[in-house]
């Protein structure tokens, strides 16, 4: 099964647990359509073109293992995954952090580490660039934002600002 | 009309609207010219500068970004071959070839100009058209808003490349996230897993962010090696050329003009498509008009001015469809949608007779970007293309904060923050299934009002029928068979060609 199969098996799970979920919801005796009568339907059709994705997919699949042996796949452009992992993780990490140390601290240290993960610093010169950097973005974020257009930021629970 | 107009032109030539909406162009120059970064990205960027404005500040500064976005991927495909935006590519076939030939100054004025004229003659037709159009949207009833958002929905959704079932399966992803909180006649909470902050549905803006600013980002971020890191500055080559040159090259081919305009304005006003459809049909429109089509894509000024006038009339067409009717044009108007919603606008039919001075000063707003833009591009087109040369590893954790900053200042609580990460997952997971993004948006977008006309439609009068049998929702449900079943034709026609390639999201 291939990426379609995947994402289409995925999309049923949901539809059949969110067509679950809002069985047995209130109804009344002055509405003629109960609060389920429009999920129901968007999620019998989003169950339906999952299965149809499935279908799809399978019978793609089939077609191929038979016609696999006419020649090789080019090779995949190579990509770099294992810093969208970290980008994501890191970037999860900041949101963890805001409302714990608050925007200050928590940009600063987001701004350090995902620059260093991009870019790794192979001196000291490119250590303070990074740092400078993310010290810069704080400030003058904070201040545009915080101070001029009265957009309130983050505050930490742990540091009080 | 045109005394609203002019009073709305009085009043953005005030200080207050006049500075917002030229960093609004400038920034949209910027954000345009920068290769990875597009329309859409810029005005997320923009988004949370506009919180503090007053609504027509925020939305002249949004609709500078938009006019400046549109026009600043010219500057990049014309003078180093690429495109700043998506809908740049078709610039780069003949701007980058006449740079080449050493006339840099003539392939970028060429694009900034017709840019201009083409942007002001989409103009006419926004201000010409959205009162007439939103008139015939007050006339529609519960079932004709019904079918017209059905209507849009199908079309974009058999209108993406790839896979029909794809396109259709993402916009009801989109509907399913609308049915998360309370329902809309009985106020009972709907699939909010208990929590409190569920129970007003996800928040439309992080959701849109954290789908949009994730799916490019990461997609940015996968392609990132070290080659690729240490960008070489580029030297910006002289830009002198005779305008008056260049405006006639423009004006001596009235019908290529026209006809690439009105092209950018059709497909600026059918939801979701997005300016790279715009200028990849007026290009091709162009080829075949041409009495030498040969010469494209070898320096052709022909090339240049149907890609860059069908690009900014673009804007125009998605501006008249969400004043008119309250539905997104692409992406960038979905984020305008969504802004608007923030300042307690409410965006369709009514917008336009209820809030009179936004709405005129969105036009005048939209005119004054275009000389706006001009003006900057003649002091700053070098100075954009140093600004290309800025890292990635320093731009994106920038906008990832932005992103951030933009979805707590909604509601001030980190719960929108969450969203914004869940949903930027989703966006990434979505885009590495090869599934188109702008029918989901659409969902998400009408889902709501989808559901509250069906019901409305049904408790009015519960003859399902009537859907089929009022003229004009019959038409329109039609026309959404229709549109599927031509999709479905297409589809078999481009069989294979498209369906296994991993594809750049088009935002």
């Amino acid at each position: 099964m291939t990426r379609d199969g995947i994402a289409g098996l995925i999309c049923l799970a949901l539809s059949i647990a969110m067509l679950v979920l809002i069985r047995g919801l209130p109804q009344s005796s002055f509405v003629p359509i109960g609060p389920d009568f429009y999920p129901r339907i968007v999620l019998i059709i989003m169950a339906v073109l999952s299965v149809m994705l499935i279908a799809s997919d399978l019978w793609r699949q089939r077609k191929h293992a038979t016609a696999a042996a006419a020649g090789a796949e080019p090779a995949p452009e190579k990509r770099n995954y294992r810093l969208v992992g970290i980008t994501f993780v890191v970037f999860a990490g900041y949101v963890a952090l805001l409302p714990l140390v608050g925007y200050r601290v928590a940009t600063f240290l987001f701004m350090a580490a995902l620059q260093a993960m991009m870019e790794p610093p192979r001196n000291a010169r490119r250590w303070a660039v990074v740092l400078i950097s993310a010290l810069a973005t704080t400030a003058i974020s904070y201040v545009v934002f915080d101070n001029l257009l009265s957009v309130l930021l983050p505050r930490g629970s742990w540091t009080g600002w | 009309m045109f005394d609203l107009l002019l009073a709305g032109v009085e009043n953005i030539l005030h200080l207050k609207y006049l500075v917002p909406l030229f960093l609004g162009t400038f920034v949209g120059l910027i954000g345009g010219a920068l290769p990875g970064v597009t329309i859409t990205m810029t005005i997320i960027i923009v988004l949370p500068f506009t919180f503090g404005m007053d609504p027509l500040q925020g939305l002249a500064t949004m609709t500078g970004v938009y006019v400046g976005g549109s026009a600043g991927g010219a500057i990049t495909a014309a003078l180093i071959g690429i495109p700043g935006s998506p809908s740049a590519i078709t610039t780069t076939f003949d701007g980058f070839p006449m740079t080449q030939k050493g006339q840099p100054g003539r392939a970028i004025w060429l694009g900034i100009w017709s840019s201009c004229f083409g942007g002001l003659l989409a103009g006419v037709f926004l201000i010409g058209a959205t009162g007439p159009l939103a008139a015939i949207a007050l006339e529609f009833g519960p079932w004709e808003y019904f079918a017209l958002f059905v209507f849009a929905l199908s079309m974009v959704a058999g209108l993406t490349e790839g896979s029909l079932v794809k396109g259709l399966l993402s916009g009801a992803i989109g509907l399913a996230i609308t049915i998360v909180g309370f329902d809309p006649i009985m106020s009972v909470p709907r699939l909010t897993l208990g929590t409190e902050f569920l129970r007003g549905g996800f928040p439309f803006l992080p959701v849109l962010i954290g789908i949009f600013a994730f799916a490019q980002l990461m997609t940015d971020i996968e392609k990132m090696n070290e080659s690729e890191q240490l960008s070489a500055p580029i030297k910006a080559p002289p830009l002198v050329v005779s305008h008056l040159k260049v405006l006639w090259e423009i004006i001596s081919r009235p019908f290529l003009f026209v006809w690439s305009t009105l092209v950018g304005i059709l497909i600026g006003v059918l939801p979701a498509i997005g300016g790279s459809a715009a200028t990849v049909m007026a290009y091709d429109q162009a080829k075949k008009f041409s009495k030498h089509p040969e010469r494209f894509g070898k320096g052709n000024p022909e090339g240049i001015i149907a890609s860059e006038a069908s690009c900014n009339a673009n804007v125009g067409g998605s501006l008249v469809t969400i004043m008119a009717f309250g539905i997104p044009g692409d992406a960038v108007t979905a984020v305008m949608l969504g802004a608007m919603t923030i300042h307690g606008i409410q965006s369709g039919p009514l917008f336009v007779s209820q809030h009179p001075t936004i709405a005129y000063g969105i036009y005048a707003a939209y005119l004054l970007a275009h000389p706006l833009m001009v003006l900057i591009c003649a002091f700053g087109a070098r100075l954009f293309l140093r600004v290309v040369t800025v890292p990635k590893s320093m731009l994106i954790p920038n906008v990832l904060v932005l992103c951030v900053i933009g979805a707590f200042a909604l509601n001030n609580i980190m719960e929108d923050v969450v969203v914004l990460l869940l949903f930027g997952l989703v966006g990434y997971a979505l885009v590495k299934a090869r599934f188109p993004l702008a029918p989901l948006i659409l969902g998400l977008i009408l889902g709501d009002q989808i559901e509250v006309n069906l019901l409305r439609a049904i408790m009015s009068d519960p003859n399902p029928w009537l859907f089929f049998t009022r003229p004009i929702s019959g038409s329109l449900l039609a026309l959404s068979v229709a549109s599927v079943i031509f999709a479905l034709w297409q589809h078999h026609r481009h069989k294979g060609r498209a369906e296994n390639v991993e594809q750049e999201p088009d935002f």
